[in-house]
Protein backbone atom coordinates (compact mmCIF):
# COMPACT_ATOMS: atom_id res chain seq x y z
CA UNK A 1 0.00 0.00 0.00
CA UNK A 2 1.45 3.49 -0.98
CA UNK A 3 0.08 6.38 -0.25
CA UNK A 4 0.04 9.13 -2.90
CA UNK A 5 2.85 11.47 -1.58
CA UNK A 6 2.42 15.17 -1.35
CA UNK A 7 5.77 15.60 -1.65
CA UNK A 8 8.73 14.37 -3.06
CA UNK A 9 10.26 13.11 -0.22
CA UNK A 10 7.49 11.67 1.45
CA UNK A 11 6.97 8.95 -0.74
CA UNK A 12 10.43 7.41 -0.76
CA UNK A 13 10.19 7.33 2.78
CA UNK A 14 7.08 5.28 3.00
CA UNK A 15 7.33 3.18 0.58
CA UNK A 16 9.46 -0.11 2.37
CA UNK A 17 11.70 -2.64 0.47
CA UNK A 18 14.06 -3.10 2.67
CA UNK A 19 11.19 -4.98 5.25
CA UNK A 20 13.34 -7.90 4.96
CA UNK A 21 16.35 -6.14 6.84
CA UNK A 22 13.66 -6.30 9.99
CA UNK A 23 13.79 -9.99 10.48
CA UNK A 24 17.91 -10.21 9.67
CA UNK A 25 18.69 -10.43 13.54
CA UNK A 26 16.08 -13.12 14.23
CA UNK A 27 17.17 -15.28 11.55
CA UNK A 28 21.03 -15.21 12.02
CA UNK A 29 19.95 -16.15 15.62
CA UNK A 30 18.16 -19.38 14.84
CA UNK A 31 20.24 -20.21 11.42
CA UNK A 32 23.41 -19.84 13.88
CA UNK A 33 21.77 -21.24 17.28
CA UNK A 34 19.23 -23.33 15.82
CA UNK A 35 19.42 -24.93 12.50
CA UNK A 36 23.03 -25.33 11.99
CA UNK A 37 23.75 -26.93 16.12
CA UNK A 38 20.48 -29.51 14.81
CA UNK A 39 22.15 -30.42 11.62
CA UNK A 40 25.19 -31.18 13.17
CA UNK A 41 24.06 -33.22 16.19
CA UNK A 42 22.56 -35.28 13.07
CA UNK A 43 25.47 -35.37 11.25
CA UNK A 44 27.07 -36.61 14.09
CA UNK A 45 24.35 -39.81 14.62
CA UNK A 46 25.61 -41.09 11.07
CA UNK A 47 29.71 -40.23 11.60
CA UNK A 48 30.34 -41.28 15.22
CA UNK A 49 31.90 -43.60 16.00
CA UNK A 50 32.36 -44.55 12.56
CA UNK A 51 30.42 -43.28 9.27
CA UNK A 52 27.21 -45.28 8.48
CA UNK A 53 23.94 -46.35 10.00
CA UNK A 54 25.11 -48.35 13.36
CA UNK A 55 23.81 -46.54 15.36
CA UNK A 56 20.15 -46.57 14.07
CA UNK A 57 20.05 -49.98 13.66
CA UNK A 58 21.21 -50.73 17.61
CA UNK A 59 18.40 -48.31 18.35
CA UNK A 60 15.48 -49.84 16.41
CA UNK A 61 16.92 -53.05 16.81
CA UNK A 62 17.46 -53.27 20.77
CA UNK A 63 14.65 -54.73 22.95
CA UNK A 64 16.13 -52.30 25.73
CA UNK A 65 15.50 -49.20 23.43
CA UNK A 66 12.19 -50.89 22.04
CA UNK A 67 10.76 -50.51 25.59
CA UNK A 68 11.73 -47.08 25.86
CA UNK A 69 9.70 -46.12 23.03
CA UNK A 70 6.83 -48.43 23.74
CA UNK A 71 7.15 -46.35 27.14
CA UNK A 72 7.08 -43.11 25.30
CA UNK A 73 4.06 -44.18 23.36
CA UNK A 74 2.18 -45.08 26.03
CA UNK A 75 2.47 -43.36 28.62
CA UNK A 76 1.53 -40.20 25.59
CA UNK A 77 -1.31 -41.88 24.22
CA UNK A 78 -2.60 -42.51 28.26
CA UNK A 79 -2.53 -39.10 29.07
CA UNK A 80 -3.87 -37.85 25.77
CA UNK A 81 -7.06 -40.14 26.49
CA UNK A 82 -7.04 -39.12 30.03
CA UNK A 83 -6.59 -35.25 29.40
CA UNK A 84 -9.46 -35.17 26.87
CA UNK A 85 -11.60 -37.41 28.65
CA UNK A 86 -11.60 -35.82 31.53
CA UNK A 87 -11.05 -32.31 29.82
CA UNK A 88 -13.60 -31.95 27.04
CA UNK A 89 -16.77 -32.06 29.55
CA UNK A 90 -14.91 -29.33 31.52
CA UNK A 91 -14.06 -27.01 28.87
CA UNK A 92 -18.39 -27.34 27.53
CA UNK A 93 -19.52 -26.39 31.14
CA UNK A 94 -16.65 -22.98 31.01
CA UNK A 95 -18.50 -22.37 27.64
CA UNK A 96 -21.89 -21.84 28.71
CA UNK A 97 -21.48 -21.00 32.64
CA UNK A 98 -22.20 -17.99 34.02
CA UNK A 99 -19.47 -15.86 33.18
CA UNK A 100 -18.74 -15.31 37.45
CA UNK A 101 -18.46 -19.00 37.92
CA UNK A 102 -16.09 -19.75 34.72
CA UNK A 103 -13.71 -16.79 35.63
CA UNK A 104 -13.05 -18.40 39.11
CA UNK A 105 -12.23 -21.75 37.14
CA UNK A 106 -10.28 -20.04 34.49
CA UNK A 107 -7.96 -18.40 37.42
CA UNK A 108 -7.74 -21.80 39.00
CA UNK A 109 -6.29 -23.27 35.34
CA UNK A 110 -4.36 -20.43 34.39
CA UNK A 111 -2.40 -20.81 38.20
CA UNK A 112 -1.84 -24.50 37.72
CA UNK A 113 -0.12 -23.58 34.16
CA UNK A 114 1.54 -20.56 35.05
CA UNK A 115 2.78 -22.37 38.25
CA UNK A 116 6.44 -23.56 37.96
CA UNK A 117 7.12 -26.86 36.55
CA UNK A 118 9.37 -28.45 38.71
CA UNK A 119 7.26 -26.91 41.63
CA UNK A 120 4.33 -29.07 40.29
CA UNK A 121 5.95 -31.98 39.76
CA UNK A 122 7.62 -32.07 43.46
CA UNK A 123 4.23 -31.69 44.87
CA UNK A 124 3.09 -34.66 42.90
CA UNK A 125 6.22 -36.67 43.84
CA UNK A 126 5.32 -35.00 47.33
CA UNK A 127 1.36 -36.20 47.53
CA UNK A 128 2.32 -39.74 45.29
CA UNK A 129 5.31 -41.26 47.54
CA UNK A 130 4.76 -44.21 49.81
CA UNK A 131 3.70 -42.63 52.90
CA UNK A 132 1.82 -39.54 51.02
CA UNK A 133 -1.48 -38.25 50.86
CA UNK A 134 -2.87 -40.07 48.61
CA UNK A 135 -2.08 -43.28 49.49
CA UNK A 136 -3.18 -42.04 53.60
CA UNK A 137 -6.55 -41.16 51.84
CA UNK A 138 -6.99 -44.43 49.98
CA UNK A 139 -5.89 -46.38 52.72
CA UNK A 140 -8.22 -44.35 55.38
CA UNK A 141 -11.34 -44.79 52.83
CA UNK A 142 -10.96 -48.44 53.09
CA UNK A 143 -9.88 -48.72 49.00
CA UNK A 144 -6.68 -50.38 49.53
CA UNK A 145 -4.78 -51.95 52.58
CA UNK A 146 -1.25 -51.35 51.95
CA UNK A 147 0.28 -48.35 50.35
CA UNK A 148 0.43 -48.82 46.70
CA UNK A 149 3.72 -48.01 44.17
CA UNK A 150 2.62 -44.55 42.68
CA UNK A 151 5.73 -43.02 42.00
CA UNK A 152 9.07 -44.19 40.29
CA UNK A 153 6.82 -46.18 37.45
CA UNK A 154 4.91 -44.58 34.56
CA UNK A 155 1.93 -44.51 36.82
CA UNK A 156 3.28 -41.79 38.48
CA UNK A 157 4.53 -40.24 35.33
CA UNK A 158 0.81 -40.63 33.61
CA UNK A 159 -0.79 -38.67 36.45
CA UNK A 160 2.12 -35.88 36.78
CA UNK A 161 1.65 -35.47 33.06
CA UNK A 162 -1.74 -35.22 32.89
CA UNK A 163 -2.18 -32.69 35.18
CA UNK A 164 0.19 -30.00 33.24
CA UNK A 165 -1.46 -31.15 29.89
CA UNK A 166 -4.89 -30.58 31.29
CA UNK A 167 -5.00 -27.07 30.39
CA UNK A 168 -3.86 -27.26 26.76
CA UNK A 169 -7.00 -29.65 26.38
CA UNK A 170 -8.97 -27.45 28.13
CA UNK A 171 -8.59 -23.97 26.72
CA UNK A 172 -8.24 -24.10 23.13
CA UNK A 173 -11.35 -26.38 23.30
CA UNK A 174 -13.28 -23.51 25.21
CA UNK A 175 -13.28 -21.07 22.19
CA UNK A 176 -14.14 -23.86 20.21
CA UNK A 177 -17.37 -25.00 21.83
CA UNK A 178 -18.11 -21.26 22.60
CA UNK A 179 -18.23 -20.69 18.48
CA UNK A 180 -21.04 -23.93 17.80
CA UNK A 181 -24.24 -22.41 17.68
CA UNK A 182 -26.76 -23.05 20.47
CA UNK A 183 -29.84 -22.88 17.71
CA UNK A 184 -27.92 -26.07 15.85
CA UNK A 185 -29.05 -27.91 19.04
CA UNK A 186 -32.32 -26.59 19.41
CA UNK A 187 -33.17 -27.45 15.65
CA UNK A 188 -32.14 -30.73 16.53
CA UNK A 189 -34.03 -31.13 19.97
CA UNK A 190 -36.84 -29.79 17.55
CA UNK A 191 -36.34 -32.47 15.42
CA UNK A 192 -36.98 -35.28 17.46
CA UNK A 193 -33.44 -36.00 18.40
CA UNK A 194 -33.27 -37.17 22.20
CA UNK A 195 -30.30 -36.36 24.35
CA UNK A 196 -28.01 -38.74 23.37
CA UNK A 197 -28.44 -38.46 19.91
CA UNK A 198 -28.13 -34.29 20.05
CA UNK A 199 -24.71 -35.17 22.11
CA UNK A 200 -23.83 -38.28 19.26
CA UNK A 201 -24.32 -36.57 16.70
CA UNK A 202 -24.64 -32.69 16.84
CA UNK A 203 -22.40 -31.35 19.63
CA UNK A 204 -19.68 -34.09 19.17
CA UNK A 205 -19.08 -33.75 15.61
CA UNK A 206 -18.88 -30.33 15.67
CA UNK A 207 -16.14 -30.24 18.64
CA UNK A 208 -14.48 -33.20 16.82
CA UNK A 209 -11.56 -30.52 14.50
CA UNK A 210 -10.67 -28.86 18.31
CA UNK A 211 -10.63 -32.60 20.28
CA UNK A 212 -8.45 -33.49 17.55
CA UNK A 213 -6.53 -30.81 17.33
CA UNK A 214 -5.88 -30.74 21.56
CA UNK A 215 -5.25 -33.97 21.62
CA UNK A 216 -2.70 -34.14 19.02
CA UNK A 217 -1.30 -31.53 20.18
CA UNK A 218 -0.93 -33.07 23.66
CA UNK A 219 0.24 -36.11 22.46
CA UNK A 220 2.81 -34.41 20.54
CA UNK A 221 4.36 -32.40 23.60
CA UNK A 222 4.20 -35.89 25.75
CA UNK A 223 6.23 -37.56 23.42
CA UNK A 224 8.95 -35.36 24.14
CA UNK A 225 8.90 -34.48 27.80
CA UNK A 226 12.04 -34.58 29.97
CA UNK A 227 11.75 -33.34 33.02
CA UNK A 228 8.50 -35.03 34.79
CA UNK A 229 9.27 -38.63 33.68
CA UNK A 230 12.83 -37.84 34.91
CA UNK A 231 11.20 -37.03 38.09
CA UNK A 232 8.19 -39.24 38.21
CA UNK A 233 9.46 -42.48 36.67
CA UNK A 234 11.93 -44.79 37.56
CA UNK A 235 15.12 -45.60 36.08
CA UNK A 236 13.99 -49.01 34.43
CA UNK A 237 11.53 -47.50 32.52
CA UNK A 238 12.94 -44.46 30.87
CA UNK A 239 11.10 -42.40 27.97
CA UNK A 240 12.41 -41.28 24.55
CA UNK A 241 13.73 -37.77 25.89
CA UNK A 242 15.72 -38.78 28.83
CA UNK A 243 17.17 -41.70 26.45
CA UNK A 244 18.48 -38.55 24.48
CA UNK A 245 19.93 -37.05 27.69
CA UNK A 246 21.39 -39.88 29.16
CA UNK A 247 23.20 -41.25 25.99
CA UNK A 248 25.05 -37.09 26.09
CA UNK A 249 25.10 -36.94 29.90
CA UNK A 250 26.28 -39.97 31.59
CA UNK A 251 27.24 -42.25 28.50
CA UNK A 252 28.88 -39.54 26.50
CA UNK A 253 28.01 -41.23 23.22
CA UNK A 254 26.78 -38.23 20.63
CA UNK A 255 26.58 -41.31 18.01
CA UNK A 256 23.21 -42.60 19.54
CA UNK A 257 22.46 -39.15 20.87
CA UNK A 258 22.02 -37.97 18.19
CA UNK A 259 20.02 -41.21 16.55
CA UNK A 260 17.93 -40.86 19.37
CA UNK A 261 16.99 -37.31 18.66
CA UNK A 262 16.68 -37.52 15.14
CA UNK A 263 13.54 -40.55 15.64
CA UNK A 264 11.93 -38.09 18.44
CA UNK A 265 12.48 -35.06 15.67
CA UNK A 266 11.21 -36.96 13.18
CA UNK A 267 7.89 -38.06 14.75
CA UNK A 268 7.63 -34.50 16.14
CA UNK A 269 8.00 -33.07 12.85
CA UNK A 270 5.41 -35.45 10.75
CA UNK A 271 3.14 -35.71 13.65
CA UNK A 272 2.72 -31.57 14.01
CA UNK A 273 2.57 -31.82 9.69
CA UNK A 274 -0.26 -33.84 9.87
CA UNK A 275 -2.27 -31.15 12.30
CA UNK A 276 -1.20 -28.55 10.30
CA UNK A 277 -2.70 -29.85 7.16
CA UNK A 278 -5.50 -31.55 8.46
CA UNK A 279 -6.48 -30.04 12.03
CA UNK A 280 -5.85 -26.55 11.60
CA UNK A 281 -8.70 -25.08 14.23
CA UNK A 282 -8.47 -21.64 12.42
CA UNK A 283 -9.02 -23.18 9.58
CA UNK A 284 -12.20 -25.19 10.49
CA UNK A 285 -13.61 -22.48 12.44
CA UNK B 1 -30.55 -27.39 24.88
CA UNK B 2 -27.16 -28.59 25.42
CA UNK B 3 -25.72 -25.30 24.77
CA UNK B 4 -27.72 -23.83 27.40
CA UNK B 5 -26.57 -23.68 31.04
CA UNK B 6 -30.25 -23.23 32.12
CA UNK B 7 -31.09 -26.07 30.44
CA UNK B 8 -29.35 -29.16 30.97
CA UNK B 9 -31.34 -31.14 32.75
CA UNK B 10 -29.72 -33.77 34.57
CA UNK B 11 -26.04 -33.47 32.80
CA UNK B 12 -25.95 -30.10 34.56
CA UNK B 13 -24.80 -31.50 38.12
CA UNK B 14 -22.98 -34.08 36.70
CA UNK B 15 -20.96 -31.17 34.45
CA UNK B 16 -20.31 -29.24 37.45
CA UNK B 17 -19.65 -31.98 39.79
CA UNK B 18 -16.42 -32.88 37.32
CA UNK B 19 -15.56 -30.07 36.71
CA UNK B 20 -15.25 -29.19 40.62
CA UNK B 21 -12.86 -32.33 40.99
CA UNK B 22 -10.88 -31.17 38.50
CA UNK B 23 -10.54 -27.79 39.94
CA UNK B 24 -9.87 -29.50 43.14
CA UNK B 25 -7.14 -32.11 41.09
CA UNK B 26 -5.17 -28.75 39.68
CA UNK B 27 -5.50 -26.44 42.80
CA UNK B 28 -4.86 -29.54 45.50
CA UNK B 29 -1.17 -30.38 44.58
CA UNK B 30 -0.28 -26.07 44.89
CA UNK B 31 -2.20 -25.58 48.27
CA UNK B 32 -0.13 -28.81 49.89
CA UNK B 33 2.89 -27.25 48.68
CA UNK B 34 2.55 -24.01 50.73
CA UNK B 35 1.29 -26.04 53.40
CA UNK B 36 3.95 -28.36 53.89
CA UNK B 37 6.27 -25.67 53.50
CA UNK B 38 5.19 -24.52 57.02
CA UNK B 39 5.32 -28.14 57.99
CA UNK B 40 7.57 -29.37 60.97
CA UNK B 41 7.74 -32.51 59.08
CA UNK B 42 11.10 -33.67 57.37
CA UNK B 43 9.50 -36.16 55.47
CA UNK B 44 6.33 -33.69 54.87
CA UNK B 45 3.67 -35.85 56.18
CA UNK B 46 0.31 -34.15 56.20
CA UNK B 47 -1.08 -32.88 58.50
CA UNK B 48 2.26 -31.69 59.47
CA UNK B 49 2.85 -32.16 63.12
CA UNK B 50 3.64 -28.98 64.19
CA UNK B 51 4.50 -25.43 62.29
CA UNK B 52 7.48 -23.35 61.63
CA UNK B 53 9.39 -21.18 59.20
CA UNK B 54 12.41 -23.09 59.82
CA UNK B 55 12.52 -24.40 56.08
CA UNK B 56 12.62 -20.59 54.66
CA UNK B 57 15.30 -20.39 57.39
CA UNK B 58 17.52 -22.71 56.17
CA UNK B 59 16.42 -21.65 52.76
CA UNK B 60 17.70 -18.01 53.17
CA UNK B 61 20.70 -19.23 55.22
CA UNK B 62 22.55 -20.94 51.97
CA UNK B 63 23.10 -18.02 50.21
CA UNK B 64 23.56 -20.37 47.03
CA UNK B 65 19.60 -20.08 46.96
CA UNK B 66 19.88 -16.76 47.06
CA UNK B 67 22.51 -16.57 44.37
CA UNK B 68 20.96 -18.89 42.22
CA UNK B 69 18.13 -16.75 41.82
CA UNK B 70 19.68 -13.80 41.55
CA UNK B 71 21.80 -15.65 38.13
CA UNK B 72 17.63 -16.41 37.15
CA UNK B 73 16.76 -12.80 37.10
CA UNK B 74 19.63 -11.35 35.53
CA UNK B 75 19.60 -13.94 32.97
CA UNK B 76 15.25 -13.63 32.38
CA UNK B 77 15.62 -9.78 32.10
CA UNK B 78 18.45 -9.94 29.83
CA UNK B 79 16.61 -12.67 27.59
CA UNK B 80 13.42 -10.17 28.26
CA UNK B 81 14.91 -7.83 26.24
CA UNK B 82 16.70 -8.80 23.91
CA UNK B 83 13.39 -11.27 22.72
CA UNK B 84 11.32 -8.13 22.84
CA UNK B 85 13.54 -6.05 20.51
CA UNK B 86 14.13 -8.92 18.01
CA UNK B 87 10.46 -10.33 18.04
CA UNK B 88 9.55 -6.33 16.97
CA UNK B 89 11.58 -6.45 14.48
CA UNK B 90 10.77 -9.97 13.22
CA UNK B 91 7.43 -9.39 13.54
CA UNK B 92 7.31 -6.09 11.80
CA UNK B 93 9.38 -7.81 9.00
CA UNK B 94 6.92 -10.54 8.61
CA UNK B 95 4.17 -8.10 8.55
CA UNK B 96 4.68 -5.31 6.62
CA UNK B 97 7.21 -7.28 4.20
CA UNK B 98 6.57 -8.73 0.69
CA UNK B 99 9.20 -10.54 -0.03
CA UNK B 100 9.30 -14.37 -0.58
CA UNK B 101 9.37 -16.66 1.86
CA UNK B 102 7.53 -14.82 4.11
CA UNK B 103 5.26 -17.28 5.33
CA UNK B 104 8.23 -20.08 5.11
CA UNK B 105 10.25 -17.82 7.51
CA UNK B 106 7.30 -17.19 10.21
CA UNK B 107 7.38 -21.34 10.88
CA UNK B 108 10.82 -21.56 11.02
CA UNK B 109 10.64 -18.61 14.13
CA UNK B 110 8.54 -20.39 15.97
CA UNK B 111 9.56 -24.19 15.12
CA UNK B 112 11.81 -24.07 18.24
CA UNK B 113 8.68 -23.72 20.73
CA UNK B 114 6.96 -26.85 18.95
CA UNK B 115 10.36 -28.95 18.77
CA UNK B 116 11.27 -30.95 21.55
CA UNK B 117 13.42 -29.06 24.07
CA UNK B 118 16.02 -31.69 24.87
CA UNK B 119 16.71 -32.34 21.21
CA UNK B 120 17.62 -28.28 21.18
CA UNK B 121 19.22 -28.61 24.39
CA UNK B 122 21.62 -31.24 23.18
CA UNK B 123 22.27 -29.64 20.11
CA UNK B 124 23.27 -26.46 21.65
CA UNK B 125 25.63 -28.28 24.32
CA UNK B 126 27.35 -30.10 21.44
CA UNK B 127 27.73 -26.78 19.32
CA UNK B 128 28.91 -24.81 22.53
CA UNK B 129 31.32 -27.18 23.89
CA UNK B 130 33.48 -26.64 20.75
CA UNK B 131 32.60 -22.46 20.93
CA UNK B 132 33.43 -22.65 24.34
CA UNK B 133 30.04 -21.12 25.53
CA UNK B 134 29.11 -24.57 27.46
CA UNK B 135 28.44 -23.07 31.46
CA UNK B 136 28.38 -19.17 30.45
CA UNK B 137 25.87 -16.69 30.92
CA UNK B 138 26.36 -15.95 26.79
CA UNK B 139 25.66 -19.52 26.55
CA UNK B 140 22.16 -19.37 28.64
CA UNK B 141 20.92 -16.41 27.21
CA UNK B 142 21.68 -17.56 23.88
CA UNK B 143 19.22 -20.60 24.72
CA UNK B 144 16.90 -19.17 26.65
CA UNK B 145 16.36 -16.05 23.74
CA UNK B 146 15.36 -18.91 21.21
CA UNK B 147 12.31 -20.29 23.28
CA UNK B 148 11.36 -17.03 24.10
CA UNK B 149 11.63 -15.40 20.47
CA UNK B 150 8.53 -17.18 18.97
CA UNK B 151 5.92 -15.81 22.27
CA UNK B 152 7.64 -12.41 21.45
CA UNK B 153 7.06 -12.62 17.57
CA UNK B 154 3.82 -13.95 18.34
CA UNK B 155 2.79 -11.77 20.87
CA UNK B 156 3.93 -8.50 18.77
CA UNK B 157 2.74 -9.81 15.32
CA UNK B 158 -0.72 -10.01 16.70
CA UNK B 159 -0.74 -6.67 17.85
CA UNK B 160 0.69 -4.99 14.54
CA UNK B 161 -2.07 -7.11 12.62
CA UNK B 162 -4.34 -4.78 14.29
CA UNK B 163 -2.62 -1.54 13.74
CA UNK B 164 -3.52 0.42 11.28
CA UNK B 165 -0.02 1.20 9.40
CA UNK B 166 -1.34 4.80 7.63
CA UNK B 167 -1.19 6.27 10.72
CA UNK B 168 2.66 5.97 11.17
CA UNK B 169 2.46 7.10 7.30
CA UNK B 170 0.55 9.84 8.10
CA UNK B 171 2.93 10.86 11.39
CA UNK B 172 6.67 10.44 8.65
CA UNK B 173 4.08 12.90 5.97
CA UNK B 174 4.21 15.38 8.77
CA UNK B 175 8.18 15.37 8.48
CA UNK B 176 8.82 12.58 11.30
CA UNK B 177 12.24 9.78 10.03
CA UNK B 178 10.65 6.15 9.96
CA UNK B 179 11.81 5.28 12.48
CA UNK B 180 10.97 8.34 14.60
CA UNK B 181 7.53 7.66 13.69
CA UNK B 182 7.79 4.09 14.31
CA UNK B 183 9.31 4.15 18.18
CA UNK B 184 6.84 7.38 18.77
CA UNK B 185 3.54 6.39 17.29
CA UNK B 186 3.67 2.70 16.43
CA UNK B 187 5.54 1.37 19.35
CA UNK B 188 3.22 2.87 21.33
CA UNK B 189 0.04 1.49 19.82
CA UNK B 190 1.52 -1.99 20.19
CA UNK B 191 2.17 -1.44 24.25
CA UNK B 192 0.12 -4.28 24.89
CA UNK B 193 1.75 -6.86 22.25
CA UNK B 194 4.96 -5.54 24.08
CA UNK B 195 4.00 -5.67 27.50
CA UNK B 196 2.39 -9.50 26.62
CA UNK B 197 5.54 -10.14 24.98
CA UNK B 198 7.81 -9.31 27.46
CA UNK B 199 6.00 -11.49 30.14
CA UNK B 200 5.84 -14.26 28.11
CA UNK B 201 9.67 -14.07 27.66
CA UNK B 202 10.73 -13.55 31.10
CA UNK B 203 8.32 -16.66 32.36
CA UNK B 204 10.13 -18.82 29.40
CA UNK B 205 13.52 -17.69 30.44
CA UNK B 206 12.81 -17.65 34.41
CA UNK B 207 11.07 -21.30 34.55
CA UNK B 208 12.77 -23.14 32.00
CA UNK B 209 14.81 -26.17 33.04
CA UNK B 210 16.05 -28.80 30.50
CA UNK B 211 17.94 -26.43 28.39
CA UNK B 212 19.34 -25.18 32.23
CA UNK B 213 20.02 -28.30 33.16
CA UNK B 214 22.50 -28.64 29.97
CA UNK B 215 23.88 -24.75 30.12
CA UNK B 216 24.43 -24.99 33.80
CA UNK B 217 28.00 -25.20 35.66
CA UNK B 218 28.64 -26.03 39.19
CA UNK B 219 29.08 -22.19 39.24
CA UNK B 220 26.28 -20.86 36.99
CA UNK B 221 22.94 -22.27 38.19
CA UNK B 222 19.66 -20.66 37.74
CA UNK B 223 17.11 -21.60 40.23
CA UNK B 224 15.15 -24.78 38.53
CA UNK B 225 19.05 -26.05 38.06
CA UNK B 226 19.36 -25.53 41.48
CA UNK B 227 15.46 -27.21 42.54
CA UNK B 228 16.67 -29.49 40.06
CA UNK B 229 19.72 -30.53 41.80
CA UNK B 230 18.19 -30.43 44.88
CA UNK B 231 15.16 -32.81 44.53
CA UNK B 232 17.48 -35.30 42.40
CA UNK B 233 19.34 -36.14 46.37
CA UNK B 234 15.71 -35.68 48.43
CA UNK B 235 12.31 -34.14 48.58
CA UNK B 236 13.44 -31.76 51.73
CA UNK B 237 10.46 -29.29 52.45
CA UNK B 238 12.92 -26.61 51.73
CA UNK B 239 12.08 -27.05 48.07
CA UNK B 240 8.20 -26.63 49.36
CA UNK B 241 9.44 -23.27 50.90
CA UNK B 242 11.13 -22.09 47.69
CA UNK B 243 8.34 -23.44 45.56
CA UNK B 244 5.76 -21.66 47.90
CA UNK B 245 7.95 -18.17 47.07
CA UNK B 246 7.72 -19.07 43.21
CA UNK B 247 3.70 -19.63 43.24
CA UNK B 248 3.50 -16.21 45.63
CA UNK B 249 5.25 -14.89 42.58
CA UNK B 250 2.75 -16.33 40.02
CA UNK B 251 -0.12 -15.21 41.73
CA UNK B 252 1.52 -11.65 42.02
CA UNK B 253 2.21 -11.71 37.54
CA UNK B 254 -0.97 -13.46 37.28
CA UNK B 255 -3.11 -10.07 39.39
CA UNK B 256 -0.73 -7.63 37.54
CA UNK B 257 -1.58 -9.21 33.87
CA UNK B 258 -5.31 -8.71 34.95
CA UNK B 259 -5.06 -5.25 36.19
CA UNK B 260 -3.20 -4.33 33.30
CA UNK B 261 -6.13 -5.84 31.13
CA UNK B 262 -8.90 -3.83 33.38
CA UNK B 263 -7.03 -0.84 32.46
CA UNK B 264 -6.81 -0.92 29.49
CA UNK B 265 -10.21 -1.97 29.15
CA UNK B 266 -11.16 1.11 31.12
Amino acid sequence: MVLSATTDGGERKIRRNGSFGYVVPALLLIAFFFIIPVLMLLMRSVLEPTPGLQNYRELLGSTTYLRVFLNTFTVAGLVTVVAVVIGFPVAWLLAIMPDKWSRLVMAIIVLSMWTNLLARTYAWMVLLQRTGVVNKMLINLGIIDKPLALVNNLVGVTIGMTYIMLPFVILPLIGILKSIDPAILRAAALCGANKRQCFTRVLLPLSLPGIASGALMVFVMSLGYYVTPALLGGTSNMMLAELVAQFVQSLVNWGMGGAAALVLLLVTMVLYAIQLKFLNPNRAR
Amino acid sequence: MLLDFDKLGGLKPFLIGLTALVCLFLILPIVFIAALSFGSSQWLIFPPPSWTFKWYQMLFADPRWLWSALTSLKIAAIVTVLSVILGFLAALGLNRGSFVGREALRALFLTPMILPVVVLAVALYALFLQLGLAGTTVGFIIAHLLIALPFSIISIGNALEGFDKSIEDAAILCGASPWEARIRVTVPAVSHGIFAAAIFSFLASWDEVVLAIFMASPTLQTLPVKIWATLRQDLTPVIAAASTILIAFTILLMVLAALFRKGRKA
